[in-house]
């Protein structure tokens, strides 16, 4: 039974890992797949990883067992010295439990559905095998963070998930905008990474390793409890959220979803409506523990989640155009996921277990069902003329949108608040990017200076160094 | 406020009035695009602004003014030329058509100008940037090595009377004063090069040095020659705005900003109820509205955007008007009266798809729910310009760093970046040096050329310039097409006797079918007439004369189906059978229950609590959809249409067509026709088709239209007869009509005697799956069952068979299928979400046929034909008929084919770019992703394999009567004599053919080379993908057609 299990589980693995590889390689040495053996390479090794998931489903159901690591063994290992006390493992352990099987089950399941949507939504696009070795990408990143086991596995899914995401945005890259967009939710992720990174970084100091278990105590998923003091959660958790607020684009960092929507609309609804979305609220469900252990922390995750849920409902009623609105619409309810996570966080702290785990249950359900129902939607958004037609049939008339009381209750100037999408690009430009680039500018012209003076070459003072940055105004 | 400075310091006196501004709006609004609400797509001439210039001038401007390709790229016709679909003959053809008398003009020895034409375009002649030149020359094979096509004889002699040169008359004359010596006096790079040649023992190279040699000292040559002559200057100056300007100093792009921010604008302002959150105070108009919202800030804008609010206030409460602002600018922007209109134009045209949609909604108010007031326009100019100055200001101040005033910023900045000039020195040398080597012009002779003789040599060549020469491919490749098709008609006509029938007694046809002209029902009927060779077919524009506003029994609204131009009078309802009501109403209500709670959950999805309890408890159902709908989109629509029976339409229903009461109007009693009106309807169709006597015993009247999902563009797929909707009830309503015994009697006392065994039926064909549904079957008399069924199970082989040569078309569809499964792929397709090409549309029309189908009958025309039905000999002396059928075919027609030529020639430039990303923006247009203006147009998907050519007319007539109404008719000649469509008169009885040119109609000459032939189109068009030539298909005639070299 142990082979078979550690069998399936490998197979959940490397089924997206082998497609990756035999789709991207072959064209690295000049040969161009056809379309119709990337369709079945992809549909087949979808299918492959989905039965398998389904079986370990199947197994954990039937023996009852709720936790099965498969250890892939240490790939690095340093050994103590002086200046470090505890050695450093790179260790490989993948883990089933009841978060990451019913999130690998949803990605094959959407990942074989895009796809096969795609293979015929991308017909005789010049950027076919480009859109799938992305999208091979992501699929590989999504498997390998939902069943990672140490925290550097997370990461690595992780990042291949923001590279995918990012290249598809730029998928259309004969334009400008899906380029300046890619090349934004690319900073953005990169940002929200470094505190990721920090965080991996800090659990090992702590720890000596990576390993949730040990960080997060031995218990099941969503029942461990951590063992960390209220501050080291506290810090931890929080270089965490911020990298859960970059991924799902909570407050401060909404504004790159509706940019994200530049990509085809395939891989816009399967990032931006399901999987790459929700992935923050997968990395805080994961780190459920540690937010039992603080209060403050709690609370922040409840606060940067109700204000996002709030700023989407918002900004989102006064989008006109369809795939921005169900931007916002997706970030709203993200913020509701992430907002229960930190209640469900405060009741477990408070000792309370039984409500946490039901809230935490409660927000795997929902990340469920608006995966799903927002996929779908965002699939159909071209239909959108034809449904609102035949809606208007069916009523038997045209009705407009009534103002609702909640919009004469914030008044005609949360309008323009919305409108401008609540400011927060300004904000991340003029007082994160703005400095940022001052002081890399200004490091520039110092080193240019240094450098004129050595070489004895005078300056150039011809034309005003424009730096690329603020060209986004 | 800051332009009172501007305007106190007196420095401009001109002044503009606001009437005249508004009036030059008016004008400018003429070269937005037009097309409206893309649920009503009605195609047009997307260079409808310079209609009623000619057909080459308006490429030519539009190029100018919107930046976008006129033809195909050369490297397309290239391959056309390799392929055999342009041959030289068709060049040469074109050529002498351009050059009329001027074509053999000698160039100073270089040959006669329509050789040197043709030679040109027979190689490919390269352009590049000048930096790219540069690294070109530098690191290529550019001057060691000849062009792959120059011939080896020219190469060789080109080589050794370049060695002999320098041997014998440069090395080895004494006499330093000859003219070999003279011609590199004044050239001091050119003698240089020629000296160091000579010092390097050019006794001793071997061959390949030789090559090299000639080559460089070639490039020299031309490089020198082009510097002797100064380049003509363009006709079409573009001024520069200071947007340009700042691009090329600081690299900001002000448009951008301004853009992001007006788009966000101007969608909300024109949003048709998506948004769940209207624009507060929208009906104040879009200037004040503008100014309420912008000065109303509770956060931080961005940098470009800082003291606007300010500004904005002020003018609030001077209560500034959008005319005066206008006014303002212009004043101080410097510009005289002359080039208002064109600065005006380069700032509407930087949003062109939504300025051209505001201008659309504001004109056109009755065909949106939500109108906006006239004059839109000019507050969005208005707003423009407040933005772009505000943001130009910004720059200039901010990065910059100047203190000066716009109007001197402009001054400063075109001293520092000067236009770079159309083409560069070596640009123009490049394109001597590769023409000397394909057509062999020694180095030797050009460096001997004066300077009057380089002057003549450039002037040749530059003014056969790209354009002109994708102008040549463009008419060679027309004329290839219309050649074929002329030779293809003679051939077909030349052994029959056309109208030889009349006199024989004719037997009656089995029954006779009306179809819309449309070019997606040649096909069908040509399969109808294999099918059953004893049924006649006949083509009329898909309303049937019947011009109405109509309601089906499951609709909100009345929708005119008639041509766009047209406003109809006439209400037409739907409603279920007496005695079906009840059961309707039931229905009814269910399906309002329904409509409620899908509304209620499609809206609340995307808000806060409604979107959690949805999400949550629904949320995993959409699972089911989802997976089915990508996994098996024809089973999952079946599915639907058998768990629909209880929200379904009613099974029976029935036209509420005769009007009881004056005068029409959609109210009860108002409804519908009078009897006279009918009369009227039924004998404008019948007259038009020539179906006057000889009638079947049954007759079906196909509306037609097209359903998809997922396409934003569908209504661009139906019936353009119906401005963009489906034609079935016109069909529906027309058979009603002329079943009727009271119309009957109207129309014998005019002169068509209905026998009173014809019985009409209306039919609907929907092309994308070519699904056929017939109506009112319950009123077909027990005698006509029989033939009903019979004729039934005609269509649906021919159906079949249609979806089959459809498919031919579809790379994802496999060649090798039968009839059957090629119905069932194009069901599938019409089903399918992530289908991007449901059907193709009228990609690849062509030809528009006028006259009977006698002479087209067995004809495999492909698809690119429209066809439409008319009989010269029932028409009056004055042409009644033909005028009428004219002045709706031309206009639509060419619409259609010159929507599709544009978005062809430049998908981004004129259509709407690719079709993947496009993102429905105020339920009116499609935007570009995230963000862009507003995309009027096809999309790349929809014309991929459009082949641009004019549609050519084939007009069966005589070239006196179509004078006389060209001539009569400036909405015809408008097309016509602007060669915006191409005309042939043929007269069938001689099978003479007359082609329009210049006002005149020429006979034309066709040879007699026969055509192939095959029984059925299947067995011409089977296992093939691409463009089919013609072909004779003798399945569709009653006897077997002698054709003349068989």
């Amino acid at each position: 039974m142990e082979f078979i299990v550690s069998f399936l589980g490998i197979a959940v693995i490397t089924a997206p890992a082998i497609l990756l590889t035999s789709i991207a390689l072959p064209s690295l040495f000049g040969i161009r797949l056809q379309e119709q053996s990337i369709n079945r390479l992809t549909s087949s090794s979808v299918l492959i990883g989905f039965i398998s998931a389904i079986l370990m489903l199947i197994i954990m159901l039937a023996t009852g067992s709720r936790n099965v690591p498969i250890d892939l063994g240490d790939w690095i290992v340093l050994p103590a010295t002086e200046l470090n006390e505890s050695p450093f493992h790179f260790h490989l352990k993948v883990v089933f439990d009841r978060l990451s099987v019913p999130f690998v089950i949803l990605t094959f399941l959407l990942c074989g559905t895009i796809g096969l949507f795609a293979s015929k939504y991308l017909h005789r696009e010049i950027g076919y095998l480009r859109f799938f070795v992305a999208f091979a990408i992501f699929n590989l990143g999504m498997i390998v963070a939902s069943v990672s086991g140490t925290i550097e596995m997370l990461f690595f899914g992780w990042e291949l998930v923001g590279l995918s995401s990012a290249i598809l945005i730029a998928y259309f890259h004969e334009r400008k905008s899906p380029v300046t967009s890619g090349f934004r939710v690319w900073c953005i992720y990169r940002f929200a990474d470094a505190a990721f990174l920090i965080a991996a970084i800090a659990m090992h100091h702590m720890t000596g390793h990576g390993e949730f278990s040990a960080l997060i105590g031995q218990g099941n998923w969503p029942e461990g409890v951590a063992q960390l003091s209220s501050w080291q959660a506290f810090w931890i958790g929080s270089l965490l959220l911020f990298a859960a607020a970059g991924k799902s684009a909570l407050v401060p960092f909404c504004g790159w979803l509706p940019r994200a929507m530049e990509g085809p609309t395939p891989s816009s609804a399967i990032f931006y409506g399901a999987l790459s979305v929700h992935l923050g609220a997968f990395l805080l469900l994961r780190v459920g523990p540690i937010i039992d252990c603080s209060l403050l922390l709690a609370i922040s995750v409840i606060l940067i989640g109700a204000v996002s849920a709030i700023y989407g409902t918002i900004v989102g009623r006064v989008q006109s155009d369809v795939k921005t609105a169900l931007s916002f619409a997706s970030l709203t309810q993200v913020g509701i996921i992430v907002a229960v996570i930190g209640f469900a966080g405060i009741a477990g702290g408070m000792g309370w277990s039984t409500l946490a785990i039901g809230l935490r249950y409660f927000a795997l359900i929902h990340i469920l069902g608006h995966a799903m129902l927002r996929t779908l939607q965002l699939l159909r958004a071209p239909t959108l003329l034809r449904d609102y037609h035949a809606l208007d049939n069916a009523l038997g008339a045209h009705i407009p949108n009534e103002d609702s009381r909640f919009k004469k209750l914030v008044g005609d100037r949360m309008y323009r608040f919305a409108l401008e999408r609540g400011y927060l690009d300004t904000v991340i430009d003029r007082w994160v990017v703005q400095p940022f680039v001052i002081v890399a500018s200004t490091c520039n012209r110092l080193e240019q200076g240094w450098l004129n003076l050595l070489s004895g070459r005078r300056r150039d003072t011809q034309k005003p160094v424009i730096d690329s940055k603020r060209k986004d105004g | 406020m800051k332009f009172s400075k501007v305007d106190g310091a007196g420095l401009r006196a001109l002044q503009f009035d606001p009437e005249q501004i508004k009036s030059m709006i008016e004008h400018v609004a003429h070269f937005l695009p037009a097309q409206g609400p893309i649920t009503a797509f009605v195609h047009h001439n997307t260079l409808h602004a310079f209609q009623s210039d000619r057909f080459k001038e308006a490429l030519k401007k539009g190029q100018a003014v919107f930046g976008a390709e006129p033809f195909w790229p050369e490297s397309r016709f290239r391959k056309e030329l390799e392929g055999g679909r342009i041959l030289n003959s068709d060049i040469e053809y074109a050529l002498q058509e351009v050059l009329g008398e001027t074509a053999d003009e000698n160039i100073d020895g270089f040959g006669k100008r329509i050789q040197i034409r043709n030679a040109i375009l027979h190689h490919a002649i390269y352009t590049a940037s000048q930096s790219e030149l540069e690294w070109f020359i530098a690191e290529s094979n550019a001057l060691k090595a000849f062009r792959q096509d120059a011939p080896t004889a020219i190469v060789d002699r080109m080589v050794s009377d370049t060695q002999h040169w320098l041997m014998r008359d440069l090395l080895n004359q004494s006499d330093s004063t000859s003219s070999d010596h003279n011609c590199l006096a004044d050239a001091s790079r050119l003698k240089e090069f020629v000296d160091r040649a000579k010092r390097g023992k050019p006794h001793q190279w071997q061959p390949v040095a030789w090559k090299k040699f000639t080559l460089t000292f070639l490039w020299e040559v031309c490089r020198h020659g082009v510097s002797l002559v100064p380049l003509r200057q363009s006709q079409y100056e573009k001024r520069r705005r200071l947007r340009d300007l700042l691009l090329c100093e600081t690299d900001l792009d002000i448009d951008e900003w301004v853009n992001s921010l007006l788009i966000k604008f101007s969608s909300a302002f024109l949003d048709q109820g998506f948004a769940h959150w209207s624009l507060p105070a929208r009906d104040r108009g879009f200037w004040k509205c503008f100014l309420d919202v912008y000065t109303n800030s509770l956060g931080p804008a961005e940098t470009w955007r800082r003291g606007l609010d300010a500004e904005l206030q002020q003018l609030k409460s001077n209560q500034t008007t959008s005319i005066e602002v206008i006014a303002q600018f212009l004043n101080r922007s410097g510009v005289t009266e002359d080039e208002a209109e064109e600065w005006m134009m380069r700032q509407l045209l930087v949003l062109r798809g939504f300025a051209g949609m505001v201008h659309q909604v504001e004109t056109r108010g009755d065909r949106v729910f939500q109108s906006i007031p006239p004059g839109t326009l000019i507050d969005f100019l208005a707003v423009r310009l407040l933005l772009s100055d505000h943001a130009e200001r910004y720059v200039l101040k901010e990065i910059l760093g100047w203190n000066v005033d716009p109007v001197d910023a402009r001054k400063r900045l075109e001293a520092l970046h000067p236009t770079p000039p159309q083409l560069t020195d070596d640009q123009r040398a490049f394109l001597v040096f590769q023409l000397a080597q394909v057509l062999g012009w020694n180095p030797q002779v050009l460096v001997k050329l004066s300077v009057d003789e380089w002057s003549a040599l450039l002037g040749e060549l530059e003014s056969f310039d790209e354009f002109e020469r994708r102008h040549v491919f463009q008419l060679a490749f027309e004329h290839h097409y219309a050649n074929q098709t002329l030779h293809a008609l003679s051939v077909h006509n030349a052994g029959k006797r056309i109208g030889e029938s009349e006199k024989t007694s004719k037997t009656r046809p089995k029954f006779q079918i009306v179809c819309c002209i449309d070019d997606r029902e040649e096909s069908f009927r040509r399969h109808l007439e294999e099918v059953e060779p004893r049924c006649e077919t006949f083509g009329m524009a898909g309303f049937f004369a019947v011009v109405m506003y109509f309601k089906g029994v499951a609709e909100a609204h009345f929708l005119p189906l008639c041509p766009v131009i047209i406003k109809p009078q006439h209400f037409v309802r739907e409603e279920a059978v007496y005695s079906l009501q009840k059961q309707e109403n039931l229905n009814r209500k269910r399906r309002e229950q329904l409509g409620r709670f899908s509304r209620g959950f499609h809206l609340g999805s995307r808000t806060l609590t409604g979107g959690w309890l949805g999400t949550t408890l629904l949320g995993a159902l959409a699972t089911i959809p989802l997976v089915a709908r990508v996994l098996a989109p024809r089973a999952t629509a079946k599915l639907r249409e058998r768990f629909s029976g209880l929200i379904r339409p009613p099974a029976a229903t029935e036209l509420q067509l005769e009007r009881v009461a004056d005068p029409p109007g959609s109210e009860n009693g108002h409804v519908g026709f009078s009897v006279n009106e009918m009369a009227n309807c039924v004998q404008r169709t019948l007259e038009d088709i020539g179906l006057t006597k000889d009638f079947s015993r049954l007759v079906v009247i196909v509306g037609h239209g097209s359903s998809s999902l997922n396409n934003p563009h569908e209504s661009a797929y139906n019936c353009g007869a119906c401005a963009g909707a489906r034609g079935g009830p016109n069909a529906r309503a027309f058979a009603q009509m002329a079943n009727d015994m009271r119309v009957r009697d109207l129309l014998r006392e005019r002169g068509i005697a209905i026998p009173t065994d014809t019985c009409f039926v209306g039919s609907y064909h929907n092309t994308c799956d070519d699904g056929f549904s017939l109506f009112d079957l319950d009123r077909v008399p027990s005698s006509h069952r029989d033939l009903l069924e019979e004729t039934i199970s005609i269509i649906e082989v021919a159906r079949a068979r249609n979806a089959h040569e459809r498919c031919r078309r579809f790379q994802s569809a496999d060649l090798t299928m039968t009839a059957d499964s090629a119905l069932r792929h194009v069901e599938g397709r019409s089903q399918d979400l992530s289908q991007a090409r449901p059907e193709y549309n009228h990609a690849t029309n062509a030809l528009c046929f006028v006259g009977r189908r006698e002479w087209s009958r067995g004809l495999f025309l492909d698809r690119r034909a429209f066809l439409t039905s008319y009989d010269p000999r029932i028409d009056d002396e004055n042409n009644k008929i033909l005028t009428r059928i004219l002045q709706a075919a031309v206009p639509v027609c060419a619409g259609i084919s010159l929507e599709y030529y544009f978005s062809t020639v430049d998908n981004e430039g004129y259509g709407c770019g690719n079709k993947l990303p496009h993102n429905i923006t105020s339920m009116l247009g499609v935007m570009t992703g995230a963000e862009s203006d507003l995309r009027p147009g096809l999309s790349a998907q929809m014309v991929e394999i459009h082949e641009p050519m004019r549609l050519m007319f084939v007009i069966e007539s005589t070239p006196k009567a179509l004078t006389s109404i060209i001539e009569s008719n400036p909405g015809i000649k408008e097309f016509v004599a602007g060669d915006w469509v191409q005309l042939v008169c043929f007269e069938p009885e001689k099978n003479l053919l007359h082609r329009y040119a210049d006002g005149k109609f020429k006979l034309l000459n066709t040879d007699s080379e026969s055509l192939p032939i095959a029984r059925y189109s299947a067995d011409w068009y089977r296992g093939w993908r691409d463009h089919l030539a013609f072909a004779q298909v003798t399945a569709g005639y009653e006897t077997i057609p002698t054709s003349s070299n068989t």
